[in-house]
C-alpha cells in the first residue's frame, strides 16, 4: 500500500472520529426556529382561569414570554419552580408580562397541575387542540418564546427555564432593544 | 424472576467474554492447545447463556411483567402477542441485547465450523471476536441495561410505539441486524489473515458464505425498512436517504464490492490488500450504523431510541476499533504478496476493478452526505439537512455506469478478451440497448436518465439471456441434451455463477422499480365530502362514507372508497387513521392496492369540517417490482451459497 494512501486512510479515519466526538456535544434541542425574527402569529383563546379571552396583540408594547406547557409534561413540573421565581420578580416591571399557553390539555387537569405546584399569577390560554402551539412551530414542551413589543418574535427556548435564564437571555435583548 | 436470572446470565457470558478473549492469545504465546480450546468452550457457553438471558427478557414480556422497566416502557396489557414476543427489540437496551446474542450465536458458529480447516487464524478470531463480544456486553449491563426493575411496578405498561406496531417493522430490524453482526465474522478473520500476515486465501474461504448470508440478510433488512416506510409512515415512497437509512446503506454497498472483488483474489491472486481494505470497513461501517442509530449524535425519524450519554462509550469503543483495524492494515499490508499485475483492461478483473470504484464511490458519497449535516451543525450552528436532491444527482450515474459494467462483467473473460470477440457476444446486446433507450421517449419515458436506464435494463437482460442460451447449447452439443435438462444441468452444477447471475436479473426488475416509481408517480391532495369522486391515472375514486374502527388496542377512523376502471372489478379501499390507546399521536393506515402495474395508494388526512376529509392519493408504476425484484436477488443469493469452495490451496 502506498504511503499517500496509509495517510488519507488514517487521516479520514481519525477526522471521522474527531468529527463525531464534536458532535456528540451538540445539544439536539438548539435548532434554530425559523420563526425567530418573523411576527409572531396573533391568538385569541379562553382563559384557563377566570373566564374571558386572552388576545396576544393585547399585550403590544410589552415584552411578551409567552410559555408552552400542558399537565401532562414532566419537565414542565422541572421548570415551574423558576416560573413562580420570575414571575414574582417582574411583576412590577412595565415592559415585560408573561403568559402560558396550556396546549394538548384538559382545564381541569391544568387547574389541577397549577393547583398543586403553585400558581405564578400570570394568565393562560387554552390551546386543547394545540392550533396555537401547531402555529407556533412547538414540537415539545415546554417551549417559550419571547415577542418584542413590537410583536416579533426574537428568541425561542427549547426545553424548561433555568435560573438565571432572564438575566442572561432576555435582558440583554430587552435592554439592548431599548437603548437609541 | 425471570429477568434476574437473565441478568446473571449476561453476568457470566461477560466473564467469559473476557476468557474468551484472553485465552487464546496465551495460547498463542505459550504455544498451549488447551488454551486455545478454552476460549473454544467459552464461545459456546457465552451463546448459551445469552441464548438463556434473550429468552428471560422475552419470557418477561410474555408475563406482563411490569416491573422491569424495559417491559414496562415498551409493551400493555393490550398488546397483542406477536409484537409482546418481538417487543424485545423495539427499543434501546433490547436491542443492544439482541445484537450481542446474535453475535455470540454467529462466534459459536465459527468456532464450531471453522476449528479444524483453520487452526492458525483460529486463535486470533476468537480473541477478537471475544473483544467484540466484551464491548457490547459491557454496553448492555453498564450503560443500558434491560434488567433493570421498576418499584413499585406500574399497573400496565407504556406500549409499544404504534409505528412500530407492524410486521414490516417486526422483522426489519433482526435481518438488518443479522446483516451487520455477520460482517464480524469475516471481519474477524481478515484481522487474523493481517496479524499472521497470511494475506492468501485461507480467510476467503473461511467466509465467503459469511459474507454471501451477511450481504443477503442486510439486502432483506433494508427492504423491510423500505417496505416498512412504504406501508406504514403513509407517505407515498419507501426510500428518503435518512441518515439511518444510509447507514445500512453503506456496509450494503462495500459488501457488494467486496463480494465482487474476492473473485479475483480467488482467480488470479490480485487485489489481496483491498479485499482486507473492504471488508474491515464494511464491518466498521455496519458498526457506524449502529453507533449512528444508537448514540443520537444524528437525529433523524429513527430516533425512537435514543441516549446520548451512551454515546460517548460507543464512540469509544468504535474508535478503538477503527484505530486498530486500518493501523493494522496500514502497518502490515506490505507485508501481504501481491501477485500478477493487471494484464488487460479487456478483462474480467479489470471491469470488477471498476465496479468496486463505483461501488467505493457510492458509499463515499453516501458517507459525505450523511456526516455533512452533522459537520455543519458542529462547525457552525446552522442546520442543513442533504436530500433526495443531492444523492438522485451522484447516485444516478453510479447506478447507471454499474449497470453498464453488470452486462459486460460476468460474460467478460478472465484475463485478456478481444475486440472481436467482445464485438461477436455484445453487438446484439447492444443493439438492442441502444434501440429501447432511443424508442423510450416514444413510450413515455422522456426522462434522460430513465431511458438509459432502461435501455440498460435491456442490454443487461439479453447479455445475461443471451449467456445462458449459448452455454446450454454448448452443453446441449457436447452431451446431446434436451434444452431444459442442459439448462438445469448449467444452472445446477454452476451455482455460484448462476446464483450471481439472478442477483444481477433482480436487479434490474429492481432498476426497473425504481424507474417507475421515481419518475412517475402522480400525488394529489384534495378535500373529500361523502359521495364525491376524483380520478387518478385510470381509476376514479368515490367517498362512501367515513366510519369508525376499533380493534383490541386501537380506534380508527375508516374511509370506505370505492375504486373503479374501466373493464375491472370495482374495488373498496379503506384507509384508516389510528389512534392507539397509550399514545395521543395518530397513525396513518394507508390503505394500498398493487398490481404488477401500478400501487394505488390512500392516505386519510384530518377531517376539515364536518363531514369533509383531506385525502392524499397515489399512483405509483411498478413499485410491486422492487419487492419482486429484491426476492430473486436474496434467492439468488441463497443458491449461490449452496455451492462450496472452488478452489485449493
Amino acid at each position: 500500500m502506498n504511503n499517500i494512501w496509509k495517510l488519507v486512510l488514517l487521516g479520514a479515519v481519525m477526522a471521522i472520529l474527531l468529527l463525531f466526538a464534536l458532535g456528540l456535544q451538540n445539544d439536539p434541542r438548539n435548532i434554530p426556529s425559523p420563526l425567530v425574527n418573523r411576527p409572531a402569529s396573533d391568538f385569541t383563546a379562553p382563559a384557563l382561569q377566570g373566564g374571558g379571552m386572552i388576545k396576544l396583540s393585547d399585550y403590544r408594547g410589552k415584552w411578551v414570554l409567552v410559555n408552552f406547557w400542558g399537565s401532562w409534561c414532566i419537565s414542565c413540573v422541572a421548570e415551574h419552580p423558576y416560573l413562580m421565581e420570575l414571575a414574582a420578580k417582574t411583576r412590577n416591571r412595565t415592559d415585560f408580562v408573561m403568559l402560558g399557553v396550556d396546549f394538548r390539555d384538559t382545564p381541569e387537569a391544568a387547574r389541577a397541575f397549577l393547583a398543586r405546584h403553585g400558581n405564578p399569577g400570570y394568565p393562560h390560554a387554552q390551546d386543547p387542540e394545540q392550533k396555537i402551539a401547531i402555529d407556533w412551530g412547538v414540537y415539545g414542551a415546554p417551549e417559550s418564546y419571547l415577542v418584542d413589543p413590537g410583536g416579533t418574535i426574537r428568541m425561542k427556548h427549547t426545553g424548561p427555564l433555568f435560573p438565571g435564564w432572564f438575566e442572561q437571555r432576555a435582558l440583554p435583548l430587552i435592554q439592548g432593544a431599548t437603548k437609541p | 424472576m425471570w429477568i434476574e436470572i437473565a441478568h446473571f446470565a449476561t453476568l457470566i457470558a461477560l466473564l467469559l467474554a473476557i476468557v474468551l478473549l484472553a485465552a487464546p492469545l496465551i495460547g498463542i504465546h505459550w504455544q498451549r492447545l488447551v488454551w486455545i480450546r478454552i476460549g473454544r468452550q467459552s464461545a459456546f457457553a457465552i451463546c448459551g447463556l445469552l441464548t438463556l438471558a434473550s429468552a428471560g427478557l422475552i419470557i418477561s414480556f410474555l408475563q406482563h411483567d411490569f416491573s422491569v422497566r424495559y417491559v414496562a416502557e415498551h409493551a400493555s396489557l393490550k398488546l397483542p402477542v406477536f409484537y409482546l414476543a418481538t417487543a424485545m427489540w423495539g427499543g434501546h437496551e433490547g436491542s443492544l441485547l439482541f445484537w450481542a446474542w446474535l453475535l455470540s450465536l454467529f462466534v459459536a458458529i465459527a468456532a464450531w465450523k471453522h476449528w479444524n480447516t483453520h487452526p492458525v487464524s483460529m486463535p486470533w478470531v476468537l480473541a477478537i471476536l471475544g473483544g467484540l463480544l466484551l464491548g457490547f456486553l459491557l454496553l448492555v449491563l453498564f450503560l443500558s441495561s434491560p434488567f433493570e426493575r421498576l418499584i413499585p411496578p406500574p399497573p400496565d405498561g407504556r406500549d409499544l410505539n404504534p409505528l412500530l406496531q407492524d410486521p414490516g417493522m417486526v422483522f426489519h430490524p433482526p435481518f438488518l441486524y443479522m446483516g451487520y453482526v455477520g460482517f464480524a465474522i469475516p471481519y474477524a478473520f481478515a484481522m487474523a489473515a493481517l496479524i499472521t500476515a497470511q494475506g492468501d486465501s485461507e480467510w476467503i474461504l473461511a467466509t465467503r458464505r459469511w459474507t454471501l448470508f451477511s450481504w443477503a440478510m442486510l439486502t432483506i433488512g433494508i427492504v423491510f425498512g423500505a417496505y416498512w416506510a412504504y406501508y406504514e409512515l403513509g407517505w407515498g415512497g419507501y426510500w428518503a436517504w435518512d441518515p439511518v437509512e444510509n447507514a445500512s446503506f453503506m456496509p450494503w454497498l462495500t459488501g457488494l464490492a467486496f463480494l465482487h472483488s474476492v473473485m479475483v483474489q480467488e482467480r488470479r491472486q490480485m487485489f489481496k490488500t483491498w479485499n482486507l481494505f473492504l471488508i474491515i470497513t464494511t464491518f466498521a461501517l455496519s458498526l457506524l450504523g449502529t453507533f449512528l442509530v444508537r448514540s443520537g449524535v444524528l437525529s433523524s425519524v429513527h430516533a425512537f431510541a435514543t441516549d446520548p450519554g451512551r454515546g460517548v462509550y460507543i464512540l469509544v469503543f468504535m474508535a478503538i476499533l477503527l484505530l486498530f483495524s486500518f493501523g493494522l492494515l496500514t502497518h502490515k499490508a506490505d507485508l501481504l504478496k501481491e501477485s500478477p499485475q493487471m494484464d488487460s483492461a479487456l478483462s474480467r478483473e479489470f471491469s470488477f476493478l471498476v465496479n468496486n470504484l463505483f461501488l467505493v464511490a457510492g458509499a463515499c458519497t453516501v458517507l459525505l452526505g450523511t456526516l455533512y449535516p452533522l459537520a455543519v451543525e458542529t462547525l457552525s450552528s446552522a442546520k442543513v439537512t442533504v436530500g433526495a436532491p443531492y444523492y438522485n444527482k451522484v447516485f444516478i450515474p453510479i447506478m447507471l455506469g454499474m449497470l453498464a459494467l453488470m452486462g459486460l462483467g460476468p460474460i467478460i473473460p478472465w484475463q485478456r478478451s478481444s475486440v472481436t470477440r467482445l464485438r461477436q457476444e455484445f453487438l446484439p446486446a447492444l443493439l438492442i440497448g441502444i434501440v429501447v433507450t432511443i424508442l423510450a421517449p416514444w413510450f413515455g419515458i422522456t426522462h434522460g436518465s430513465g431511458a438509459v436506464a432502461t435501455g440498460l435494463i435491456f442490454f443487461v437482460g439479453v447479455t445475461h439471456f443471451g449467456d445462458l442460451i449459448r452455454q446450454a447449447r454448448i452443453r446441449m452439443g457436447r452431451e446431446s441434451l434436451s434444452a431444459s435438462r442442459a439448462t438445469w444441468l448449467l444452472v445446477t452444477r454452476n451455482k455460484r455463477r448462476y446464483g450471481g447471475l439472478m442477483v444481477h436479473v433482480g436487479t434490474l426488475i429492481m432498476v426497473a422499480g425504481f424507474v417507475g416509481s421515481g419518475l412517475f408517480q402522480e400525488e394529489r391532495d384534495l378535500f373529500m365530502a361523502k359521495g364525491d369522486s376524483m380520478t387518478i391515472g385510470s381509476w376514479s375514486l368515490t367517498l362512501e362514507s367515513v366510519d369508525k374502527a376499533a380493534k383490541r388496542n386501537w380506534t380508527a377512523d375508516e374511509a370506505v372508497i370505492r375504486a373503479e376502471r374501466p373493464g375491472a372489478e370495482p374495488l373498496i379501499l379503506r384507509p384508516q387513521k389510528r389512534v392507539y390507546n397509550e399514545h395521543s399521536q395518530p397513525t396513518t393506515e394507508a390503505a394500498i392496492h398493487s398490481s404488477w402495474r401500478e400501487d394505488l395508494y390512500v392516505v386519510l388526512g384530518d377531517g376539515v369540517k364536518e363531514g369533509v376529509w383531506a385525502f392524499r392519493i397515489y399512483r405509483t408504476p411498478l413499485v410491486s417490482w422492487i419487492w419482486v425484484g429484491s426476492t430473486i436477488m436474496v434467492l439468488g443469493v441463497f443458491w449461490a451459497m449452496m455451492q462450496g469452495r472452488r478452489i485449493k490451496s
